[in-house]
């Protein structure tokens, strides 16, 4: 197999976790016009939870069941008390909010479980390779690949065939509508939040195995997140699952050539799509 | 609603913070790195108060100023002044590009684009290893002295002789803030950040006030990173990482972006504050996220918001009829 | 006008440094012989673990060897942040408000190059066990002095042991972090290659924000090596050598980190991944030597945790200090600095000597292999070690060349 070929495939693993990183701060940032600067520091805090649980238990799987509710629980108490107060204030103030929110994450799984990054073992189910003629890929990388996959689908359902993916898509259009058909908007918006923590979190369980749990994990991921929805298209589903493959293999195969390189390219990218196409490349017009 | 200080007031309050800072201040050195962030402060403020533009891009300008003025002093023997000129024509030539590109979106967007270039900057100057040192940084950056027809005005060797040059461009810049700001030029910027249709159906090419503020506000932090290499004699990549946008954006913010003495406010606070704090307890970053998260609820004025709250109901003392967000308004818009 | 100014500006210092320091002023004899150190290593930021170790190493040290060596020690530690620039800024405070002479620290190349270079304009003396090669050679400086083993002896005491044990391997990749330190230790290597006739069947450059591996890896798996050779440092090699493991590439090839962070680095990548696996390393607490005995004990007796890496680069960097400043009979950082090159002491690693001509100290580089767990006498037990041996770059090679 040509080692370009085998890239294709490792890239598009990459972008699987990407688009996992991702895929939550595109709902929010698409319903509710919000950036949340504290999205990378939830995917961190997703993986300390993760490390606890399983240090604390010894099951991966556990800590994969309970992880992710609880991030979603800590995001829906971060909207209800603290971020429903800004979304009459400039975006200035959301950032502000967001990014104080992301320190003290940061700052707090410092205190509580020290500096030093943590090693998640992978689960022995999952642990060893698979190998396909020349190409060698980790068992677990692989099933990250088909959770995720399984889970988009489950996502894809939700939001296409559920009322309250209805809403959530009507929101993305035009929250004014979704308010005039009398639906309680700040419901919605708690929940979608809800939601978007959920899936940093289980982003971060996911992850951890592959890059252990570390206190500045947080800002790299929400960076990659950021280039994922822009060029994908703020809000949309597909978006986020086309951009997050996409950087995944440009990565992937640049890594031979120049990867100093790839990183000027993927941001020369991102800054090109707001310039020429702001919705992105599947993003709705 | 009446300002808390008028703008000569503000100039005065700034000229006697200017003295009184190397005193009260452990040190001189910490009383420079005080001013120099002011001065970036000062930078971002005149987009986010006066214009309404959140820009992740100050990094990009306080880098740029930064290796122009280092790379000047470095490979000629030219003066000082020489150094900081180069600053200003290169972060000028930077801001106009990001400037130009950037201020074709509004809102969320124009973040967005901004932190995509901030971004792009920093691995172009990581990846420039030859010019800028890369991860290293420069080093060794030569501070000669400041001579004006040959006269030697400051040797620039005594850490008061830094303070007093990093000083006399505050207060130049500050001055100078001051006029753009009253001019026809500042209001109409905030014109266009109260109503920009409205702007626009009055007849102003909005887009060419947005840029030529990007453009100033870009020349003023890329002075204050030029300033920071001659006082550090060192210009590290950390210069032009999103992080020190950040940083700049917070202190704006945190110190009121309603006028420009805000800035001088929030660059102290955060400089003061930051080394007391990491001098205590290294954790302290916890605090300042949480004072992030206390100004931007309830806050919004910042510091010089606060400020003004406890003036007026101590002259007042009667009941607060200003929501937060108003007291954020500059006055003396048409 | 600036004149007067200034003077004015000078006395109010003056009477601001009086209410500040206090009673410091009030006793100006006794002010005037305790010698002020200061730690500048990151206690917040990125590496504040390795910051926060070393500057245990460092405060463990001050009152101990203040007291054998009969010195008064006023020590304090300083938060770098783990941003060069602050860095900076901090020693220039503490030099300005003060006036200390002596500094310990830096752990990233970038933030310890410049703070020697402002150590050295205020004519102090700074120690540091930092990676960057230019700290003793093309920018070493009088004031300047550097404990740990530059890239050169780290390559070549890893690197040539490995060959001579297994001399079938003769394929080796290697991955690097793009920049200065990176290369220094690729070069060095691919010296090593060239002398031993191995073949350096290819080499990644990463960037050093990167947290993704799997595509070095499966470039590195392509080339199909005997031996990988990872160049990376802190989280970053954590992450590959993790990643490595998950890709099954223990199982058919070796793997060498050439630059380990030490004990707290193994802990993190866990016993499981480092079984088997060899790693470079300046320390190592299961040295046999007399001096290493003394600082188990010592922290031993503290309660601190058991010596790594970094916990004894920050201690053995205060010690240094102090020997000089006893040898020297003066707290002048001239004297000091006299006394300092040429001086052979009983350090952790054995004999341990500062070469005068570019402030280097010359000790040993240690190879060392994971344990398999089921010999791990207790959860610190995490290597063992291979060999050792000094090697260092001659005078007549040096880039170093002190004014």
């Amino acid at each position: 197999m040509s080692l370009y070929l085998i890239q294709l495939i490792n890239g598009l693993g990459i972008g699987m976790i990407y688009f996992m990183i991702s895929v939550g701060l595109s709902i929010i940032f698409g319903t509710m016009n919000f950036v949340n600067f504290a999205h990378g520091a939830f995917y961190l805090l997703g993986a300390y939870l993760c490390y606890a649980v399983v240090a604390a238990t010894g099951s991966f799987w556990l800590a994969l069941a309970v992880a992710p509710p609880a991030m979603a629980l800590t995001g829906w108490f971060a909207e209800r008390y603290l971020l429903s107060r800004l979304y009459h204030a400039p975006h200035q103030y959301q950032i502000l909010v967001t990014l104080g929110l992301a320190l003290v994450i940061q700052e707090g799984v410092m205190l509580v479980w020290g500096a030093i990054g943590q090693n998640v073992a992978t689960p022995v189910l999952l642990q060893g390779v698979v190998v396909f003629g020349s190409f060698v890929y980790p068992k677990y990388r692989l099933f990250v690949i088909g959770f995720t996959a399984l889970l988009t689908f489950v996502l894809w359902l939700a939001l296409e065939r559920t009322r309250y993916g209805a809403i959530l898509r009507a929101g993305t259009e035009s929250t004014e509508m979704v308010a005039l058909l009398g639906i309680d908007i700040f419901r919605m918006f708690s929940f979608t939040f809800a939601l978007g923590a959920y899936l940093a979190g289980l982003a971060g369980g996911l992850t951890a195995p592959i890059s252990g749990a570390d206190p500045f994990m947080g800002p790299g991921a929400l960076s990659v997140a950021f280039v994922v929805v822009v060029i994908g298209g703020i809000g949309s589903f597909s978006g986020a699952l086309a951009g997050g493959l996409l950087i995944g293999v440009v990565q992937s195969e640049m890594s031979s050539l120049w990867s100093e390189g790839a990183n000027i390219m993927i941001y020369v990218a991102m800054a090109l799509v707001i310039l020429v196409r702001p919705r992105g490349l599947l993003g709705r017009a | 609603m009446r300002r808390l200080l008028q703008p000569h007031v503000e100039l005065a309050v700034s000229l006697a913070a200017v003295v009184v800072l190397p005193i009260v201040l452990p040190s001189i050195a910490m009383a420079t790195e005080v001013v120099i962030f002011i001065i970036a402060t000062l930078g971002c403020n005149l987009l986010i108060g006066y214009v309404g533009l959140m820009s992740f891009g100050q990094a990009i300008f306080f880098g740029v100023g930064a290796y122009a003025c280092s790379l000047t002093l470095l490979h000629s023997h030219v003066g000082i002044g020489a150094g900081l000129l180069a600053a200003i024509a290169a972060s000028a030539i930077v801001a106009l590009f990001v400037g130009f590109l950037s201020t074709q979106k509004r809102g969320i967007y124009f973040v967005m684009l901004t932190f995509a270039f901030s971004q792009m900057f920093y691995f172009i100057a990581y990846a420039m290893a030859g010019l800028t040192g890369g991860d290293n940084g420069l080093l060794d950056i030569p501070r000669p002295p400041l001579v004006l027809f040959h006269v030697t005005l400051l040797s620039l060797t005594p850490p008061l002789e830094m303070y007093g040059l990093a000083a006399v461009v505050f207060v130049a810049l500050f001055v100078f803030l001051q006029r753009v700001i009253t001019s026809p030029f500042g209001s109409t910027l905030q014109a266009i950040r109260e109503n920009e249709q409205r702007a626009i159906a009055v007849g102003y090419n909005t887009r060419n006030f947005k840029v030529i503020a990007f453009v100033l506000s870009g020349v003023v932090t890329g002075i204050a990173g030029a300033l920071y290499a001659l006082f550090l004699q060192f210009a590290p990549l950390g210069n032009i990482d999103v992080s020190m946008s950040e940083r700049i954006i917070v202190m704006s913010i945190l110190g009121g972006t309603g006028s420009l003495f805000g800035s001088v406010l929030g660059g102290t606070f955060y400089v003061v504050a930051g080394n007391m704090l990491s001098a205590i307890w290294p954790r302290w970053l916890l605090l300042l996220g949480l004072i992030l998260m206390v100004v931007g609820c309830y806050l919004q004025g910042g510091l010089l918001g606060a400020a003004e709250r406890l003036a007026r109901r101590i002259g007042r003392r009667g009941p607060r009829a200003m929501t937060p967000a108003a007291s954020n308004k500059p006055v003396g818009r048409p | 006008m600036t004149l007067s100014r200034r003077s004015f500006v000078k006395t109010a210092i003056g009477g601001a440094a009086l209410a500040a320091t206090g009673p410091a002023i009030l006793r100006p004899a006794f002010a005037a012989d305790v010698t002020k150190i200061r730690s500048l290593y990151a206690l917040s930021g990125t590496f504040a673990e390795a910051g926060k170790t070393a500057e245990l190493g460092a405060r463990i040290a001050a009152p101990q060897f203040a007291k054998e060596y009969g010195i008064k020690v006023d020590y304090k530690a300083v938060d770098s942040e783990g941003n060069p620039g602050r860095a900076v800024a901090k020693i220039l405070t503490e030099i300005q408000q003060n006036q200390v002479k002596y500094f310990v620290g830096g752990v990233l190349s970038s933030s310890a190059l410049a703070m020697s270079e402002q150590v050295h304009k205020a004519n102090g003396v700074f120690i540091t066990a930092a990676g960057a090669d230019e700290i003793t050679g093309q920018n070493c400086n009088r004031s300047t002095f550097r404990w740990s083993v530059p890239t050169y002896g780290a390559s070549r005491e890893t690197v040539l042991p490995l060959i001579e044990k297994y001399p079938n391997a003769k394929r080796w990749y290697t991955i690097t972090p793009k920049y200065v330190f990176g290369e220094a230790l690729l070069q060095n290597s691919i010296d090593v290659f060239k002398e031993k006739g191995v073949e350096h069947v290819g080499n990644s450059y990463h960037s050093l924000s990167e947290t993704e591996f799997s595509s070095y890896l499966t470039n590195a798996s392509a080339a199909k090596p005997d031996v990988l050779l990872l160049l990376n440092f802190g989280s970053q090699s954590t992450n590959t050598l993790r990643q490595a493991a998950n890709f099954g590439m223990k199982q058919k090839m070796k793997i060498l980190m050439v630059w380990a962070e030490g004990l707290e680095q193994y802990e993190e990548i866990g016993a499981d991944i480092m079984d088997g696996v060899y790693v470079g390393c300046q320390y190592d607490v299961s040295i046999k030597s007399p001096g290493n005995k003394k600082i188990i004990e010592t922290f031993k007796a503290k309660g601190a945790p058991v010596p790594s890496y970094s916990s004894v680069s920050g201690y053995v960097s205060t010690d240094l200090i102090l020997r000089g400043i006893k040898a020297a009979g003066s707290s002048d950082p001239a004297a000091v600095i006299k006394a300092l090159e040429g001086l052979k002491y009983e350090g952790p690693t054995g004999q341990e000597e500062i070469r005068a001509f570019d402030h280097q100290c010359v000790k040993n580089y240690y190879l060392l292999k994971g344990k398999p767990k089921a010999q791990m006498k207790n959860k610190y037990d995490l290597v063992e070690i291979i060999s050792s041996g000094k090697s260092f770059v001659p005078q007549n090679q040096s880039l170093c060349k002190m004014a």
